[in-house]
């Protein structure tokens, strides 16, 4: 029964035919844009942020936003090099921290991406309803196509089809040359014949009191949500200590120009001092009407597909989460069992029925889709990926301080440091103007009950994992590990091979 | 001559339980598939007693070269290997190539003939010869998932792999209720090698399902 035919001829090192099979720059820096879709932002965010919140200084906090991120991302990445599951918060807030906390972290990473996920169903229906009565003729209200999307991302959740990184390539250009495109024009016609630079100055962020500056840089740090994404692809680059860096600082260098040029072109367009009322009228038509028809319905069409997108990436974001933590038991297990084909149909499904309940309570509330749906959950999503920032930065110099690892002092300790009193700064600041970012009264309940949501999970993730503490030290050992948390139960890390 | 009780080879049961009994078509990811025929393979060495594998690495136990080609060629490249690989970089390595390499064994063996779609897009499918010899591997798993029988190591290890490549959900419908705790208590009576080969073989698995390659 032995075999006869030899195997066939493979290349003759191990590390190069491993090496042949990984990752470069180009390919991790498309995978973190698709997940941030620009047009999403450009179109969607932007022009509702303007109409909310009523503050201008949106181009400048990219800019800013941009930088405090930058310096955050020195301490992230150089702690991406040391430990494993480094795609996932939680996972260095566990290694920082604590696993208690850092359980608290991963059910506030998943409230966050699931806030982000299901909120764009409240652009993408009014959008795709826009469009088929403009083209189709077909008149139909935003949560009956926001069913379909929902429809569709379910469908394709069960299937596991990941847009495929070419099709996604295509569009993710195609998107930031329209972005491209339409700023170029807006800036060539400015408001009143005078190109004003008022809105990308440092000062327009605290005009209306410095509060404000915490709102917009929510604002801004939902923009760039997707950048944090590299990491996960740290054990399939080619070169982690420079991959993955190098692709976290083009990527958020990249957003911040698109975004800052594009809403400084929006406000240069309609006039800083009317592009708030212009913003309420136009809403995602604020962008499109920057360039002539061509562009402008090009930019329509990929403002769908962009959202179509970002909902189908931020949903596999969400069971992969739910997918790890099912790994680790600290969701039940359930949830970390795959199928056929290797899909993790519950956590699938699981993502699925809370859009489901969300679009239906949207739609029988009869409440405003797009400020309330997609902005409101939106900015929270993006208000608690910025706790999860802060608390990262806070478990790097955690993490370095009981042993540098090798780490120069920037890296480990300033730049973290630094971050941390920066981004604790925006979360404080944040809350308290939480009624302007949502463009209520401050006594209205929405203002306190979406940030005191995180709270309460935060709360609940501490006291579930001081719980496995006491009662499962076994489990609690392998928190924040991923899919390496089966080897930390099964294997036998005392056996190691003999030097 | 397929036989129903199979070559004795983890990874040609592996393979069967992996693709449908009469089309062949596969369960899995083609990568997960790769990533589980790569662990067998390397657990039909541990099994023969020719390596050792710890976390950190694979070494030579017993330079006996196996009666069977395509292991003499794994155990090859572990003695020739000058640098020291964690289980995970072979269990990736021998996945590029597993499942074209495993299917050929089972095809001289007399289990798969080999067959081209005539839409040409198709990839070209391995088809069992005989489907009651391609179905005979849940039976050989069985025992391993049923308190009731006396499990057998290549019955455990088997299902201890099948399922960390993600073919839990096949085989469980099979087996009496408590099997899933059954079989992780039979599991951990493995030897430390076996432990740490599933182990390593179900984090490659999962990781490549987070980090968006399955």
């Amino acid at each position: 029964m032995s075999a006869v035919r030899a195997p066939r001829a493979r290349p003759g090192s191990m590390s190069r035919a491993l090496a042949k099979d990984r990752l470069g720059i180009s390919a991790v820096l498309f995978f973190v844009l698709a997940g941030v879709a620009p047009l999403t932002v450009a179109a969607g965010v932007i022009p509702t942020a303007y109409q909310t919140t009523h503050l201008t200084g949106i181009p400048a906090a990219f800019l800013v936003v941009a930088v405090i991120l930058a310096i955050f991302a020195v301490g992230y990445v150089a702690m991406t090099r040391h430990i494993t599951n480094s795609g996932a918060f939680y996972a260095f807030v566990s290694q920082g921290l604590g696993r208690a906390t850092g359980v608290a972290a991963a059910l506030v990473a998943l409230l966050s991406y699931s806030c982000l996920q299901v909120g764009l169903y409240g652009a993408l229906g009014p959008a795709a309803a826009a469009e088929a009565a403009a083209h189709l003729g077909v008149h139909a209200a935003w949560w009956a196509w926001a069913l379909a999307a929902w429809g569709i991302i379910t469908v394709l959740g069960t299937l596991r089809v990941d847009i495929t990184g070419r099709v996604l390539g295509v569009l993710l250009t195609a998107e930031i040359l329209v972005i491209l495109a339409e700023t170029i024009s807006g800036l060539a016609s400015p408001a009143g014949g005078h190109l004003s630079f008022a809105t990308l100055s440092p000062a327009d962020l605290t005009k209306a009191g410095v509060g404000t500056f915490g709102v917009l840089a929510v604002v801004a740090v939902l923009g760039f949500v997707g950048f944090e994404q590299a990491p996960v692809l740290a054990e399939e680059a080619k070169n982690a200590r420079r991959t993955i860096p190098h692709a976290t600082y083009l990527a958020l260098g990249m957003i911040a120009v698109v975004y800052a040029g594009a809403s400084w072109a929006m406000a240069v367009h309609a006039g800083t001092s009317h592009v708030v009322a212009a913003a309420g009228q136009e809403g995602p038509g604020l962008l499109f009407g920057l360039g002539g028809g061509g562009l402008s319905q090009a930019a329509q069409l990929l403002y769908l597909t962009s959202l179509f997108a970002a909902a189908l990436a931020f949903h596999n974001v969400v069971w992969r989460y739910m997918f790890a933590l099912g790994r680790e038991h600290v969701l039940p297990a359930a949830l970390g069992r795959t199928g056929a084909n290797n899909i993790p149909k519950a956590a699938s499904l699981v993502q699925s029925a809370s859009g489901l309940a969300v679009i239906v309570i949207y739609a029988a509330t009869r409440q405003d889709p797009m400020t309330r749906l997609f902005f409101w959950l939106g900015t929270t999503g993006g208000f608690g990926i910025l706790l999860l920032l802060a608390l990262t930065a806070v478990a790097v110099v955690a993490f370095f301080a009981r042993d540098s690892r090798g780490e120069h002092a920037w890296q480990r300790l300033i730049a973290p440091a630094l971050a941390a009193v920066l981004l604790t700064g925006i979360v404080v600041l944040a809350v308290r103007n939480y009624a302007t970012l949502l463009g209520v009264p401050p006594a209205d309940p929405a203002s306190w009950a979406l940030p005191a949501s995180y709270a309460a999970v935060a709360v609940i993730g501490l006291g579930w994992g001081l719980l496995l503490k006491g009662r499962r030290p076994d489990l609690y050992a392998a928190i924040g590990l991923g899919a390496r948390a089966v080897t930390a139960r099964l294997s036998t890390a005392a056996d190691q091979a003999p030097r | 001559m397929a036989l129903l009780s199979g070559t004795g080879l983890v990874a040609d049961d592996l393979f069967l339980l992996a693709h449908h009994d009469v089309s062949g078509r596969p369960f899995l990811q083609s990568r997960a598939t790769g990533i589980g025929l790569a662990g067998a393979l390397l657990a039909e060495l541990v099994l023969s007693g020719r390596i050792r594998v710890w976390a950190n690495g694979v070494g030579q136990a017993d330079r006996a070269l196996p009666d069977d080609g395509l292991a003499g060629w794994v155990l090859g490249l572990v003695l020739t290997e000058r640098e020291r690989h964690a289980p995970r970089d072979w269990l990736m390595f021998l996945a590029t190539t597993a499942e074209q390499d495993v299917a050929t064994r089972l095809e001289q063996s007399g289990y798969l003939t080999e067959t081209t779609s005539r839409r040409p897009w198709r990839a070209h499918r391995w088809i069992p010869v005989d489907s009651d010899c391609a179905f005979a591997p849940l039976a050989r798993v069985r025992a391993a998932l049923d308190p009731a029988r006396p499990p057998t190591v290549h019955g455990v290890v088997l299902a201890g792999l099948a399922t960390a490549c993600g073919l839990g959900s096949r085989l469980l419908p099979y087996a009496p209720p408590g099997a899933r705790r059954w079989l992780d208590a039979a599991v951990r009576q493995l030897s430390p090698d076996l432990r740490e080969l599933i182990a390593q073989t179900q984090a490659a698995v999962d990781s490549a399902l987070l980090s968006h390659r399955v």
